[in-house]
């Protein structure tokens, strides 16, 4: 086989494989800024390395493969989540010691769990995002106060949004999902505020929910 | 000696094609529609009030279209009586998280404390929301039947058939005071459209536009019901 023939069938092979895999890409959530007010407490967050490239490969049972590249966008949700959340955010190396930067607490986030459906497997036409992330929590003296595990559910049309922008529209809004969860139960859940250094201080966020949302009024079951 | 004709000429099928069309166009592709509207509170917007259109949580399984709710607060913010339609995405972000389909309140009796959230009111009123409009509800297709076949070859090709069925939309618009906190009322629309395709050589669809009339008329009961109904002594 001539030179320009293998140039050609790889082209072709390439070509094919191609022709059946889907590449979705998030390089930017876009999460608003939480209308919130900060808690008094110095935390630091460290985040695991597929945080700044995070990529989930499928192939859907008799049909094509899909890609979904959420690059860096964990990062920056959490990233604008915490700096809201807290008053003072210090990133920590997964090679520094917690323990000697003087911090009220440690934050771990990471995903545990990446799902999707696609129209043809729900008999819908949406695309649906299941995100499990999970946090860990330590206090000053590097002691695990709480393993919280969040399920963060996105669903999108595709009558509205092609088939890739809506399982990407889907996957940002698996993402909300999470960031409104986590504003709303993660004092409830892992009892950080308990970790103020001020004994005076008093949480002023991700206080547990005053209102019943329409999700509370049907039990998590609906995620 | 005799000529080969075709067994069927093409002015016989236009003929039937044309009759098939009549019957159909006789049938009409007609919507049924229905509405209701139940007023629990007084209502009216003052200068610089609108309203937003949101739909409610699919985490609670609504299935409500997207292009339906951008159809209706489109149709609301034009024509006669128009309102201020205040864009859905930005709404929702301007008060993150408190609007997302998790952590939306579920009913009026929430609004109170949604409202104490720092920031919340203030964004509210700078936002120039005075209503929320929550739709519920979906176009189903839920009748159908016919065949239809077509084929193509040298000397052209046509369809043969004849194709029908039944879409039904319903809807419901709960309207939310932001002003008084609390539940201004509620307007249902339940439209029903059977669209019909005959095709002889060449197919007619008639078309029963059902989720875009139950769009215009909910949209028209939802400005009736919001600024021009003479309020309740």
């Amino acid at each position: 086989m001539s030179g320009w023939q293998k140039t050609f069938s790889v082209a072709l092979l390439i070509a094919a494989v191609s022709a059946c895999s889907t590449h979705v890409s998030v390089r930017d959530p876009h999460i608003p800024d939480p209308l919130i007010t900060a808690m008094p407490l110095s935390v630091g967050v460290r985040y695991p390395q597929s945080f700044d490239h995070f990529v989930h490969e499928e192939q859907v049972i008799g049909k094509e493969k899909w890609q979904i590249d959420l690059g860096a966008s964990n990062k920056i949700l959490f990233n604008k989540l915490f700096n809201a959340m807290f008053t003072d955010v210090t990133l920590v190396a997964e090679s520094e010691d917690a323990t000697t930067l003087g911090l009220d607490a440690l934050i771990e986030p990471s995903i545990d769990a990446f799902e999707f459906s696609v129209p043809e497997q729900s008999q819908t036409d949406s695309f649906a995002v299941w995100i499990r992330y999970r946090i860990k929590i330590f206090d000053r003296n590097g002691t695990q106060i709480a393993n919280w595990p969040i399920n963060a559910y996105g669903k999108s049309q595709t009558s509205t949004f092609g088939g890739d922008e809506a399982l990407r529209r889907a996957a940002v809004l698996a993402m909300r999902d999470a960031a409104a969860l986590i504003i709303m139960q993660m004092d409830k859940s892992t009892g950080i505020s308990k970790l103020i250094n001020n004994d005076n201080a008093m949480p002023t966020t991700a206080e547990p929910a005053v209102q019943q949302t329409a999700v509370e009024e049907q039990g998590d079951d609906a995620r | 000696m005799m000529l080969d004709k075709p067994a069927i000429s093409y002015s016989y099928l236009l003929l039937r094609g044309s009759f098939l069309a009549l019957i159909s166009l006789s049938l009409g592709a007609c919507v049924t529609a229905s509405i209701e509207k139940e007023r629990a509170g007084v209502t009216g917007l003052e200068e610089g009030e609108g309203v937003v259109i949101m739909a409610k949580s699919y985490h609670l399984g609504n299935e409500t279209e997207n292009d339906f709710i951008n159809c209706v607060g489109a149709a609301i913010g034009r024509g006669r009586g128009g309102l201020r339609v205040v864009p859905n995405q930005e709404f929702v972000d301007a008060l993150f998280p408190w609007f997302e389909p998790r952590t939306a309140p579920a009913d009026t009796k929430g609004l109170p404390d949604l409202m104490m959230r720092p920031g919340v009111a203030q964004m509210i009123k700078e936002k120039g929301v005075r209503y929320v409009i929550w739709l519920d509800g979906t176009t189903d297709r839920v009748a159908g039947g016919g065949s239809m076949s077509c084929a193509a070859g040298p000397g052209g090709g046509g369809c043969f058939g004849f194709a029908w069925w039944t879409n039904d939309a319903k809807y419901e618009a709960s309207i939310w005071d932001l002003a008084g906190l609390e539940d201004a009322g509620t307007v249902t629309a339940d439209y029903t459209g059977t669209s019909f395709v005959p095709a002889i050589i060449v197919p007619i669809p008639l078309l029963a536009r059902t989720q875009s009339k139950a769009c215009k008329g909910l949209a028209d009961q939802l400005k009736l019901f919001i600024i021009d109904e003479p309020k309740p002594i």
